[in-house]
């Protein structure tokens, strides 16, 4: 099987070791120079970069959040000036402010290393035709997708709005060999396939390389029984990395982690103690090359555990299993990160003073991702004209979806409902 | 071969290096830059065991070396061109590459030692030109050549090199960076400390950039090069303000 970056992905574990320690040490000095938010946090807990010894001391440094992305947008987390970014990329982020991105033309270098590393390990090569298929909420990932694909000198069919038959007719047209999706879109391609009599032997695909979701063992078995394919996944946290942080190889066994470039820890989301391999914990995640946006220990809400076993394949990075769940209330949907309280403002936004009482319920159909927001019918909302009340859940499904970039549905409830079931506003259920 | 780790040296109460990590694999030009007084000839001079280093470790080739007397680095297989040539200037040329072998001397090794004279002065003809001249009558490119000769004398695996282009004419500077180059060819491995941060990038495979006694960038020299606060900081591409479009931290 090939590697992308065979010098770096084979890396013997002391010269790694050495590595890591001296891109974590000047990424702490650049931090702590050209950061005010991290001098400061790093200030309040008296500790100072030159207390970093060896890796494992990185747990002494304080962790990060997405409220403080959120705190300090826009350009409050950059570490270089604004003319040295050449591309800013933004996501909605889970608090009152999006999540802002900058990267320097080296940053994109080293974002389309790892995700070549990734697709090269899904067993992309450059004479394949790759097709992007992602929904909105993870644009950014689609152009990191994208441009390391192109990296490879594959051809590309960058994401796109088609409808899924139209991807499918494009599929069989172009003769697409890869295509890059979440597990749940590909579950959802192959129930039109059937529905529309699609053949899957029909289609030149021979891998399907998934992102934004966790990929259950019984999913990656049906897709790759449907399609006669390869599955294979990466993981990173949309809002803030490319999808190439961790990845599968053709073993299946586990995520080699890019730890020339991160250093994953897996810490106990309550204590915020390391999790010894096999345990699960919060995946905390800090770069080690990053130039525009270095991130220090970034708590990243997505649960996995260290896997103590070396890999079939020539790799020698570490392996960590998939996501295994999230801690806290942020949701994913569809590879997408949300937290009810974005919709909670908008409801405010909108109606003002007396803001109604909601629930977020997901559920699947089709295997993808629904997302139903049972609102409260107050006088606020009430009109006995169909146009008008038609008119403001219109308006609020727009803005939900210009926020989240997620599709979603509104069923008006009776105020006493949320008493009768003493259901909880601004809630979640989870019925995926 | 060379592995450095929390390096930590000290003047007096002054902190010189605080917390260095660095590597240099066989074969590999590394090179280290930064402004007067970041600590580059501090960790040369740390290394070759001329100061003492406070904490941490530097390893050779597997095996601890700090704490060594200079003489024990020299036999380790490390040597260093100071800054500043310091050739011995009332001696000869031939005498001052003679001395450079001096521990070899004592090993009996004589017939190598003719033999890689003849490769010094392959190397510089120049040298061989004023074989007897004494050294202190020498330009000033000639004697840096010859301090790096004397050095290659000692038939180092590590080469340690301080400042080689300072005070030398461009034409000149080139010519050395030149030579530096291809002396890996025969196996020499080198660690460069230069204020002239482009000669040195571009003769170079990877570097770190020092600032106060830090490691404050490191990667291979493309990106260096590249990079944009190493230009404007040691390339001379400065611009006007460096916090240009938003607010200072």
């Amino acid at each position: 099987m090939k590697l992308w970056d065979a010098k770096n992905e084979q890396v013997a574990k002391g010269d790694l070791e050495q590595v890591q320690l001296e891109r974590l040490q000047s990424t702490l000095n650049r931090a702590y120079k050209n950061v005010a938010f991290y001098r400061k946090q790093f200030d309040s807990l008296g500790i100072h970069p030159s207390a970093l010894a060896s890796v494992q001391d990185i747990t002494k440094f304080p962790i990060t959040t997405r409220q403080d992305l959120g705190d300090n947008y826009p350009y409050g987390l950059f570490a270089v000036p604004l003319r040295d970014i050449v591309r800013i990329s933004s996501s909605a982020g889970t608090t009152v402010k999006p999540v802002v991105v900058g990267y320097t033309k080296g940053d994109l270098k080293v974002r389309d290393t790892v995700t070549a590393r990734f697709l090269t390990a899904g067993g992309v090569v450059d004479t394949d035709v790759v097709q992007i298929c992602l929904n909105p909420g993870l644009l950014n990932w689609g152009r990191a997708l994208k441009e390391g694909a192109e990296s490879i000198g594959a051809l590309v069919m960058p994401m796109s709005l088609m409808s899924t038959s139209k991807q499918l007719m494009a599929m069989q047209d172009f003769k697409t060999s890869v295509l890059l999706t979440t597990p749940s879109y590909a579950m959802h391609m192959l129930g039109v396939m059937e529905a529309i009599s699609i053949d899957a032997n029909s289609l030149a695909l021979k891998a399907i390389l998934v992102v934004g979701e966790p990929l259950s063992a019984d999913t990656r078995d049906r897709l790759e029984s449907s399609f006669n394919v390869d599955v294979t996944a990466g993981y990173g946290p949309s809002d803030v990395m490319g999808p190439g942080v961790a990845f599968e190889c053709n073993q299946k066994k586990g995520f080699h982690i890019s730890e020339d470039h991160f250093v994953l820890e897996i810490v106990d989301p309550d204590s915020g103690n390391p999790s010894p391999p096999g345990k699960a914990g919060e995946v905390v995640l800090t770069t080690l090359t990053a130039r525009a946006f270095p991130l220090i220990r970034f708590r990243t809400g997505d649960l996995a555990f260290f896997m103590d076993q070396t890999c079939l394949c020539d790799r020698t990075l570490a392996l960590v299993s998939g996501i295994t769940g999230y801690t806290g209330d942020v949701l994913t949907i569809r590879g997408v990160k949300a937290h009810p309280i974005q919709i909670e403002r908008l409801l405010n936004g909108i109606f003002e003073a007396i803001s109604p009482r909601f629930l977020v319920h997901l559920y699947k159909e089709n295997h993808l991702d629904m997302v139903e927001i049972w609102l409260e019918m107050t006088d606020t909302i009430f009109s006995d004209e169909m146009k008008i009340l038609d008119n403001t859940l219109r308006k609020l499904r727009q803005q939900i979806f210009q926020i989240l970039g997620l599709q979603v549905m509104i069923k008006l409830i009776e105020a006493s409902t949320f008493d009768h079931y003493a259901l909880p506003s601004c809630g979640v259920v989870d019925d995926r | 071969m060379l592995r450095i780790t929390n390096l930590n040296t000290c003047y007096d109460r002054i902190k010189a290096l605080d917390n260095v990590s660095l590597h240099v694999s066989a074969g590999e030009i590394v090179c280290l830059i930064g402004a007067n007084g970041a600590g580059k000839t501090t960790i040369l001079n740390t290394i070759s065991g001329l100061i003492p280093c406070a904490l941490g470790q530097i390893n050779f080739e597997d095996r601890k070396i700090n704490g060594l007397p200079p003489e024990r680095v020299v036999a380790a297989g490390i040597s260093q061109v100071p800054e500043g040539r310091q050739i011995f200037g009332p001696l000869t040329v031939l005498e001052n590459l003679q001395l450079g072998a001096y521990l070899r001397f004592k090993k009996r090794e004589k017939d190598a030692i003719v033999e890689d004279l003849e490769w010094m002065f392959r190397l510089f003809p120049r040298l061989k030109e004023r074989i007897k001249q004494i050294a202190g009558t020498l330009s000033g490119g000639e004697q840096q050549m010859l301090a790096i000769g004397r050095a290659l004398m000692a038939r180092p695996k590590l080469l340690l090199l301080d400042e080689p282009s300072m005070g030398l004419a461009p034409l000149v500077v080139t010519d050395i960076m030149n030579t530096i180059s291809a002396l890996r060819d025969r196996g020499v491995t080198i660690l460069i400390v230069e204020q002239n941060a482009r000669a040195s990038l571009r003769i170079s495979d990877r570097g770190y950039v020092l600032e106060t006694g830090r490691v404050v960038l490191e990667g291979s020299s493309d990106e260096l090069v590249n990079d944009s606060d190493v230009k404007r900081a040691y390339l001379g591409k400065d611009y006007k303000t460096f916090w240009e479009g938003r607010d200072r931290p």
